[in-house]
Formats: structure tokens, sequence, C-alpha cells
């Protein structure tokens, strides 16, 4: 398998320039960037409400706070947009300063990448009506009806957690559909990813998302590892958005708001 | 008489017992030992037979990077109780022969082992050069033609060594796109060089060997460009240049995309049934009698990648496809899905082609195609 579906054009293109006008200079990233006045963010504009260039600008989630971070820090973000095989090799090879693509944390990668604090949690998460505690787990749940989409990661959850409890799955075709099942009261809770999940919402306000998550799924930032300075002002900066409540701001308009 | 050894007590003990640095080191390497757990031991088992409805269904495992063994017969193990007959599996040879021209085949040993215990058929795949065999700062798939008789030569290793266990072989992967040749810009020209060097040694190795070509990656890439060349291009080209009389039968890849299984093929539309343009081609010059082999085939299902569909989409357009593939494509002798399982997640929408995960839980797909094949 590799990807032979025509983005990959956009990511080798990106590594020959590098390639080509690379320079092996001392100087940080963090203040070459403040020198060039910009900052190159690396994405892959295939995956909304994250990032979606649909033959123009890229729009999302991520683009959002992409701008915010860089409106903070006196910058202007500009977008490198590759196939996600091509990410880390924009990264690694200088093309981009940093991922901001929907990138999970992976372990196996910090050898050579540094991730931010996480943004958001795209894991699974539990839906249940008002009547249970916000705090509920899937522990609680044991005996319970529990509706997924079919042969989503939520199902594969599932499987593996009802091989140790007692746990009745009911498997449909959508997370709509699942999130619907506990409107409906066919089942008692519903396990969908946080993306599903906040989309369906809105056709149910009377349902609540658990606080407790089924599973985390970190998104991140994602710098090379020596640039430090660039992972410190990063990591400020998205502290600054979760403080002032922006960061939640733009979660909501792509997630919560009916527009998108 | 009676005996008793006498022991000191605690309070009798030195209070300032020490021992030397060098006995240290030796304690603590003597607690290493007694502390680490004896290698699991490994029994291939008894020969098994794939019980199946559908002796078309294959699958391409990923054990390339798996290195303990219990994975290695745990995953083919699955794919028997699946019900699929055929692995498609990756050797890459730059793994195998290092600087010394040695031949490391203890890994693709256990594969090949647990496979026939299994009672699979395996196609091999082979690729990747070893840093001896290319220039240096070159990528691990760049193959030129100073090394075109290496490859063949190491080939022929392979098929000769697993005689009786394999008997199909595919000649380097996707080779109309330029990644594959390590960014080289190649033409059809190239790959039947390669094939005439190699077809002629793997068939003395073992004449009952039947050699792949391709396996062609679907795109549309124009001629000329630096990324690839159209497969349906590139097909001909490879009959134009005298490829047909070096290769038994083709390999192909086939992904549906957001489309469904029986969707129409077309020149310009990536989709399942491209296959049936690839065939049209074979027809026209001539080859109507050799097989297609699908190495690789599926969809994917991530949440939101936008060229996957819904999990449940994905199940249903893979047993489709399949039906499909019985019913309507008598040249087609296997089709493999892609991909049993990942050693590790790689965190992208690449897991969501998967249908057991790295913790071998089965998915819903995998329990899907085991309904299928009747288990």
């Amino acid at each position: 398998m590799s990807d032979h579906l025509g983005l990959r054009r956009l990511v080798m293109l990106s590594i020959c320039f590098l390639l080509l006008t690379a320079c092996g200079s001392d100087e940080s990233s963090w203040e070459t960037i403040q020198k060039r006045g910009t900052l190159r963010v690396g994405m892959d504009p295939t995956f909304p409400p994250f990032e979606l260039a649909d033959g123009g600008e890229p729009s999302g989630l991520d683009v959002d706070i992409a701008n915010a971070i860089a409106q903070q820090l006196g910058l202007r973000a500009e977008f490198v947009l590759v196939s996600y095989d091509g990410l880390y090799d924009v990264l690694a090879t200088g093309k981009a300063d940093l991922l901001l693509s929907a990138m999970v944390v992976s372990p196996e990668r910090t050898r050579d990448f540094a991730y931010s604090e996480s943004y958001f949690n795209a894991g699974e998460l539990l839906i249940t009506t008002r009547e249970l505690p916000l705090t509920v787990e899937l522990s609680d749940l044991a005996g319970q009806t529990i509706a997924v989409e079919l042969g989503s990661q939520g199902h594969v959850e599932l499987i593996e957690w009802a091989a140790r409890e007692d746990l009745v799955i009911l498997p449909l075709n959508s997370s709509d559909e699942a999130v619907a099942s506990v409107s409906d009261g066919a089942a008692e809770a519903a396990v969908v990813d946080a993306v599903s999940g906040r989309l369906a919402m809105r056709k149910h306000p009377t349902l609540q998302i658990g606080v407790v998550p089924v599973n985390v799924e970190p998104y991140a930032a994602v710098v090379r590892i020596d640039d430090s300075l660039l992972l410190r002002q990063l990591n400020e900066q998205l502290a600054l958005l979760r403080d002032s409540g922006k960061l939640a701001e733009i979660i909501a308009y792509w997630l919560d708001e009916e527009v998108h | 008489m009676h005996r008793s050894l006498k022991l000191p007590s605690i309070a009798q003990l030195p209070a300032n017992l020490s021992l030397s640095p060098g006995l240290r080191i030796v304690a603590f390497c003597l607690l290493l030992v007694l502390l680490n757990p004896p290698p699991l031991l490994i029994s291939v088992g008894p020969e098994e037979t794939v019980q199946t409805t559908h002796p078309i269904v294959g699958v391409h495992t990923r054990l390339t990077d798996e290195v303990e063994e219990w994975k290695i017969q745990r995953s083919l193990q699955m794919v028997r109780q699946m019900g699929a007959s055929w692995i498609v599996e990756f050797f890459p040879w730059a793994y195998y022969q290092g600087e010394n021209r040695e031949i490391d085949w203890r890994h693709p040993d256990m594969v090949m082992r647990h496979a026939s215990a299994q009672g699979l058929r395996v196609i091999a795949r082979i690729g990747l050069t070893p840093k001896w065999a290319r220039p240096a700062d070159t990528p691990l798939n760049y193959l030129d033609e100073t090394a075109f008789a290496d490859f063949a030569a190491f080939s022929a290793s392979f098929v000769d060594r697993y005689q009786g266990q394999l008997d199909y072989i595919v000649v380097g992967n996707e080779p109309n796109l330029s990644f594959e040749w390590g960014y080289r810009t190649t033409g059809p020209e190239t790959y039947v060089d390669l094939l005439k060097i190699v077809y002629p040694a793997v068939k003395q190795a073992n004449p009952e060997i039947t050699v792949l070509a391709g396996a062609l990656a679907p795109t549309l890439e124009a001629p000329g460009s630096q990324w690839g060349l159209n497969d349906l291009l590139y097909l001909q080209g490879i009959y134009e240049a005298g490829g047909g009389s070096f290769f038994d039968a083709l390999a192909v890849h086939s992904y549906g995309l957001t489309f469904p299984p029986t969707a129409a093929p077309g020149p310009e539309i990536l989709n399942f049934r491209r296959v049936e343009l690839l065939r049209q081609i074979m027809i026209e010059n001539g080859d109507d009698d050799k097989k297609i082999f699908i190495t690789e085939m599926g969809w994917n299902d991530h949440p939101r990648w936008t060229r996957a569909v819904r999990p449940g989409q994905r199940i249903n357009y893979t047993l489709e496809a399949l039906r499909f593939v019985e019913d309507k494509w008598e040249y087609v002798e296997t089709a493999a899905i892609w991909v049993l399982r990942y050693p590790a997640p790689t965190k992208s929408y690449m897991d969501y082609y998967t249908m057991i995960t790295p913790e071998f839980i089965e998915k819903p797909i995998y329990q899907e195609v085991k309904k299928y094949t009747g288990n």
C-alpha cells in the first residue's frame, strides 16, 4: 500500500524543494520565524472539520487555532499543505515549522519530534441521558445496552470491554443512530468518537457527554525535537487560548454550531 | 552424629559488610539473569487446513516488522481462522542480505514456517534494496540497473529456499510510481528490463514458480509526470517493451475509495472495477490466458478522512466486492484485502485499513469476513 492517489506529489514536491533550499543555519527555528514574520504550519487538508481546503484556502478548527496562535505571537500563519504521509517529512526537512493537523501524540516518534500540550481529545466518549451522573463510566453500566456505530473504533473498544464485563452491544449504522438510540431509550448509553459525538449532540440537547472519556486520543501540535524554544512558545500560546476561553470558542464554533 | 550448620544471626554480621565493585557487578548480572524470564517456547504445531467456502479470499499480512514469533504465529492463525486461503507478504531484500552478502534467513524462515503450518498459500513480494546495492544517500526502495542482477540472484535464492512452500512471487511493488524506484524516473521499459533478468533466474531456481508482474498502483498520472504513470498506460507499455513473455500473471491493487464495488469503471476513475480495464489490455495483447491476482484491495473507514467510507459501508463493500470477484471475474485467482494488522498503530488513517488491532482484537470487518467464509 502506498499513497498513489495524487497527494503524494505535494509531499514529494515539498521534500525536493526543501532538499534544494535547506541551509544548515545554526539559528534556532524560533529566531528564524520571528525574522520571517510567518509561522509555517504543515497540514493535511482532507480532514474536516479540522482542516479542509476545497480548492481554496484551508479552513477548519486547526486553521483557526493556528491563526490565533500566530496572531498572539505577532506573526502570520502560512499553511503548507501536504498529504498525511508527508506531514512528518515536511517538518523533518524544515519546510514547515510545526504541524497542526489533528496529529495524535505518538510516543514512537518522540526521538525526532516533540508534541505540544494537547488541545483536543478525539477519543471515544460516553453519551447518556441527563438522568445519569456526568461522571458515569463504562464500568458503571454493567448489564446495560450500549449503542455504537458498527465497525467503529468505539465498537472495537466495546468488544474488548465485553470480554471482561457484562455488556450488551447494540451496533447501529452510524454514530447519529447510536446517539439517537439513547434518546429513544433503546440504549442506556452510546460510545462515539468525540467529534461525531459533539456533532450528534446538536440534535439531542437532552443528552449529555460524560466527563470521563472511554479512551484518550490527544491531538497536539508537533515540532522538531530540537525546537524547544518554539515548543515553549506554542505551549504558552495554547495556555493563553485555553485560559481566555478562545480555544473552547473555536472548538464550539466548528463542532457545536449548525452552520458547519 | 548429627551436624548442624551454624549460621550467624543478623546481629553477628559486621555492620560494614560490603562487596567490592567487581563483585557487585557480578551479583547484579546474576540477579538480572535470575530475574529474566525464559524465552517463550513457540511450537509450530500440527499442520492446519483453511476451512472456507470462498477460497478466493486472501489478505495482505504485514509481518515484515514483526519481531516476536508468537505474534507472527497468532497473525497467521487468525488468517486461517478468518477463512482466508492466501496471504500476500512483503519480504524486504534489504533486511536480509548485508554487506558481506550473506543472507540471514531467520525471519523469512519463521514467517514461511508458520504460514505453511496454517495451510496458507503465500504470495511473496520482494523489494527494498540493501545499502551495498545502491548509491550512497539513496532511499531503501532505490533500484537501478546496476543492481538488477543482484536482485534477481536474491529472488532466485528466495524461491529456491522455499520450494514446496512458495508458489508465487511478485517482482517489485507498484512499479508505475517513481516513489517505488527511490524517486528515479523510470518507465515500463525499465521494469521490463528487470523482469527479463529476474524471470529466468527464478524459473531456473524453481520452474514451477508463478511470477507475477506489478502490482500496478491505480493512478491517473499522465505521461511525463515525475511521480508515476497511469497504470493502464503502464501495462500497455510493458507489452510494447516486450515484457509479456516475462511474467506468468499480473498482480494489481484495487481500491474502492468512496465508490461502491459495483461502480462502473472508466479510464479517468479510480475505483474497484479498474481491474476490468487492465484485463482488457491483457486481452488486447494476447494475454487472456493469464490470471490476475489482486494483491491489495479494500476500503478505509477512518471517521473523517475524505477518502474513507463508514465502517458499515466498508464491511458491506468488502463482502460485495468479494462476491463480485467470484461471480464476474473468472480470471482472478485471489483477492487479498489490505491489511490484516499492523505491528503497532500508525496513528493515522492507515490504521483504519486493518482488520484486527495490534493487540489482536477482532474488528467487526474481520468477524464478517470470517462469517462470509463459513467460519
